[in-house]
């Protein structure tokens, strides 16, 4: 195993002094909590002052920054578009779209960059406008190295065009250059000058190129050496310059920004056509050359050290650390990945560290209240780890309105992760209940597929209606459709409520049948027929006979049934008698009812030729 | 780059020896040596007091947040050996349950996964774990499990759930058998792992510490049939045992690293890709496994003096 390259770094959280206490921490879904304690569990707590404070840390804060949500939003799109480029492409034609897929990153970058450096300069409190500027040179960095990645990875510019790439990588990138170039070009023999540097890339072969600046360069050392120019010591140093000599050239130091500067600068005058493969000598060297031993490089020299030496993976680990967020490494690691660099650089994980860094920088979006939205889209790219890694973090997004619910929700169905889909309904549905809200209660639990909760629902409706005599919710229950069948008590709920609009449109025939089915076949649960039974009186009392004989027997059997088996549910005992002297009331009735009903029922069928 | 983003003041009187945030991270609750249970709401950087609950009659070692599934509920145990619920009701939070089924202190509580209902395990210094199982109308099934470790248990961590065998969708609500375990921590230098089968039993002993077990943390599943348990002992270790296959039962335990002092709490992130360590040496250490099986240190954090950098960078090392 690779060592760590260094001690993990330490984070200091402000607090109490206080070697003597301990620090305790928990995670929350996005964050840690660390506070003061003392783990040391006695009873008496040793009268040592404690903290009462509990620090919430995050990583990622980023996150949060406005401008660079537009960064996060924008590249998202890149990144799909990415994602979704046909495989099938190969050779030059994918090599164009990739490069333009960099450019489009780049040009996100820069957009950030203008509008960051915009708020810097507005700034009127001068510590913001710093931390702004330091921002702008982060997203700076960031650009030059995704250009350096582009020219040498993506683009993979063959010897001859690679300088000129690079060339226009430093020109844009610092702004000096142009000064040195109008130097070298005010010289003696511009002609010469001029017809060597205004080429158009193609037509001219790398060897007749090669050719050319040799011929030059050789009538260059031959003007050196006959000391053509000896009177003039600044021509002299012109010539030594075009001639690629390093120490001339670091005589103009203060003109050359950066070693890369130096670096291009030397390749132009000393080996225009150099190939990629040579670059990472020139590199070292000129790094060691314009630092001079005076100073070390910093990560940023590192990194494009790493790059210029064709090493991703150490590119990629060096970014990593330096910068604060996971974008840049994300993105650039991924589109590497598209472009079958991470194998054939033999890394031993290969795409799976564009999984984990995506993995990391969707995780990070997951802490933001709107932003979690584009980590979606980041885990379905991942193939490993990315649906468990989504199932776990879309149950965390608090659902505070309707409409973020129904969005989650939306999300875990198109992916079918009926686990989460269920589990936020029901979370969903207690929620109404407690409020009181059945109707949306019984929609998120039929939502959720779940039975017992549509259960519980359901019997609350009951009861309600019990107690108040109507139904809340009505228009639901009235189309609630197959979802009745999710549970026997919302089908009795559902078909007690088609009772009642039968009779209320009197058609008393169908709805006689159908309370009588909702006892015989069970459905209705026990604790409410009763309800049912009384129910029935006014279609017993109807001046026609709606209950035909059979059906009366019927429903003496249910009466009968019912009396028989009283529960008794540890009332009181005189509550106990009041309900006894109220039910045998009702029995009473409705046995008479019935009765009569039977008796009605008997005639009218024996005459029926007659009516 | 980690910042601290709130700092709330709890104005609690004595220690806080536990602080936990709600299943969205908008609810923080925290418990101390001064007998109560403070609830805030921490949204957006602010913190507003929720709730200041009194009930326990000696300092409140742990807080638990049930799934919210079930509503706001909380549970907190304490040295005064009760265990109580809290419950919020209509904007209000009120006491809604205690239990007072042990002979000694409750050291820890932990709720059950939501699948398996409400189920709130407690392990005491009286050696037993009880379960309180909710039955419906303010009800609560009790069963315990006597003597899970002598001289007395210190942690309790639920096993996640998962549905054996194929996890095919159940459409008529019926709930698919579940295997509740959980892995509990103790004065015996033991994890024991118990297994509901009809009734509670000790399925298997884990033994590597050579001291008390102060904390145990069952690793949130992520859909590898792999299990993972951290431990942590009075000895300075932290071990994290592996089981490769649910079926084959062979826990092997891999060293994390030995410190100087006693470690204290072990707990997983929620999508289990971190392990952060909390010692007697003020620091909260966080660790990642490598691809290799490694496990590697990603950061201190350190409790200490002065501000906190802004340019401190986490070392996020990739996976190696």
């Amino acid at each position: 195993m690779e060592e760590l390259d260094g001690e993990p770094t330490v984070t200091l959280i402000p607090g109490v002094n206080s070697k003597k206490n301990q620090m305790y921490f928990d995670w929350g879904p996005g964050e840690m909590l660390v506070c003061e304690t003392s783990f040391n569990k006695k009873e008496k707590s040793e009268m040592v002052p404690s903290c009462p404070f509990i620090y919430i840390i995050r990583k990622d804060v980023d996150v949060y920054s406005q401008i660079l949500r537009k960064l996060f939003n924008e590249s998202h799109g890149i990144f799909l578009g990415l994602q979704r480029i046909d495989e099938e492409l190969t050779g030059k034609s994918r090599k164009s779209q990739l490069v333009r897929v960099s450019k489009n990153y780049r040009s996100v970058i820069r957009a950030c960059m203008e509008e960051m450096h915009q708020v810097a300069i507005a700034a009127k409190d001068p510590a913001n406008g710093r931390q702004f500027s330091s921002q702008v040179s982060i997203l700076s960095a960031m650009e030059l190295i995704w250009n350096l990645c582009e020219i040498l990875f993506i683009e993979v510019a063959p010897a001859g065009p690679l300088l000129l790439h690079l060339l226009d990588w430093v020109r844009l990138h610092v702004c000096e250059v142009d000064s040195l170039s109008a130097d070298v070009l005010g010289s003696e023999n511009p002609s010469k000058h001029d017809s060597f540097w205004n080429l158009p890339g193609n037509t001219q072969t790398l060897t007749e190129l090669e050719l050319k600046w040799q011929h030059w360069h050789e009538e260059c050392e031959r003007y050196l050496q006959d000391s053509t120019f000896a009177t003039s010591p600044h021509l002299e140093s012109l010539l030594k310059i075009m001639l690629g000599d390093e120490a001339a050239l670091l005589e103009q130091k203060e003109l050359l920004s950066n070693w890369y500067h130096f670096l291009v600068t030397r390749l132009l005058y000393s080996n225009p056509t150099v190939k990629p493969i040579d670059l990472h000598y020139y590199a070292q060297s000129s790094l060691d050359l314009f630092l001079g031993g005076e100073s070390s490089p910093e990560p940023l020299d590192n990194i494009l050290l790493a790059a210029f030496e064709f090493d991703i993976h150490q590119v990629i680990k060096e970014c990593s650390i330096a910068l604060s967020n996971w974008w840049f490494v994300a993105h650039l690691t991924d589109l590497l990945d598209h472009c079958k660099l991470l194998q054939s650089h033999n890394l031993y994980f290969g795409s799976n560290m564009r999984e984990f860094l995506l993995l990391e920088y969707a995780s990070g979006l997951f802490a933001h209240p709107s932003l979690w939205q584009l980590g979606v889209d980041y885990f379905d790219y991942c193939p490993e780890l990315g649906r468990v890694s989504l199932e776990l973090h879309i149950e965390r997004i608090p659902l505070n309105t309707e409409q973020k619910a129904l969005k989650v929700l939306r999300i875990c169905e198109q992916r079918q992760m009926t686990e989460q889909v269920r589990s936020i309904c029901k979370i969903l549905a207690m929620k109404a209940v407690r409020n009181n809200r059945l109707g949306s209660a019984l929609s998120w639990s039929i939502r959720a597929k779940d039975a017992a909760f549509a259960t519980l629902v359901s019997d609350r409706f009951l009861r309600d209606y019990c107690e108040r005599g109507c139904f809340s919710d009505l228009d639901l229950i009235d189309n609630l459709g197959p979802a009745m069948m999710l549970s026997d008590r919302l089908t009795f709920l559902g078909k007690y409520r088609e009772f009642h609009r039968m009779y209320g449109e009197k058609r008393f025939a169908d709805a006689a049948s159908l309370l009588l089915s909702l006892m015989t076949s069970r459905i209705a649960p026990r604790s409410f027929w009763m309800t049912l039974l009384t129910d029935a009186l006014p279609l017993l009392e109807q001046k026609q006979v709606i209950f035909s004989a059979e059906q009366t027997y019927e429903l003496m059997r249910c009466l009968e049934d019912l009396t028989s088996r009283r529960p008794v549910h540890g009332e009181s005992d005189t509550e106990q008698l009041q309900d006894d002297d109220i039910e045998t009331t009702k029995v009473e009735m409705l046995r008479l009812s019935l009765a009569r009903n039977l008796a009605r029922a008997i005639i009218r069928e024996g005459s029926l030729e007659g009516s | 780059m980690v910042s601290v983003i709130n700092t709330v003041d709890t104005s609690h009187e004595d220690m806080i020896h536990d602080a936990q945030m709600d299943y969205y991270g908008t609810r923080l609750a925290t418990c101390s040596s001064d007998r109560s249970v403070k609830i805030f709401d921490v949204r957006n950087g602010g913190q507003i007091l929720i709730a200041d609950l009194r009930g326990h009659e000696g300092p409140v070692w742990q807080v638990a947040w049930a799934h919210p599934m079930y509503g706001n509920i909380l549970a907190s145990c304490s040295y005064d050996r009760k265990v109580i619920i809290w419950r919020e009701e209509n904007g209000t939070w009120e006491k809604s349950h205690e239990h007072a089924g042990h002979d000694s202190s409750v050291n820890s509580v932990c709720w059950a996964p939501h699948d398996y209902g409400l189920i709130l395990a407690c392990g005491s210094s009286d050696g037993a774990i009880s379960l309180l199982t909710y039955t419906g109308e303010g009800q609560w099934e009790v069963k315990k499990i006597n003597n899970a470790h002598t001289i007395g248990c210190n942690a309790v961590s639920w096993a996640p759930a998962v549905v054996p065998g194929s996890l095919i969708d159940h459409p008529s609500g019926q709930k698919p058998n579940y295997i509740k375990r959980f892995a509990s921590g103790g004065c015996d230098n033991l994890i024991k792992l118990e297994e509901e089968d009809g009734q509670w039993k000790e399925e298997q002993k884990l033994e590597a510490h050579s001291d008390w077990v102060r904390d145990v943390a069952w690793a949130p599943s992520i859909g590898l049939p792999t299990s993972t348990i951290a431990s942590c002992s009075q000895d300075g270790r932290v071990f994290i045992w592996t089981c490769d296959d649910a079926s084959s039962n062979t826990w092997s335990p891999k060293l994390l690293h030995k410190f100087n002092d006693v470690v204290w709490h072990v707990s997983w992130s929620i999508t289990a890709n971190i392990l952060a360590v909390s010692g007697g040496d003020n620091k909260v250490t966080l660790w990642k496994e490598s691809v290799d099986g490694q496990w590697v240190c990603i950061s201190d954090v350190n409790k200490g003096q002065g501000s906190v950098s802004a340019s401190v960078t986490e070392g996020q090392q990739n996976e190696q």
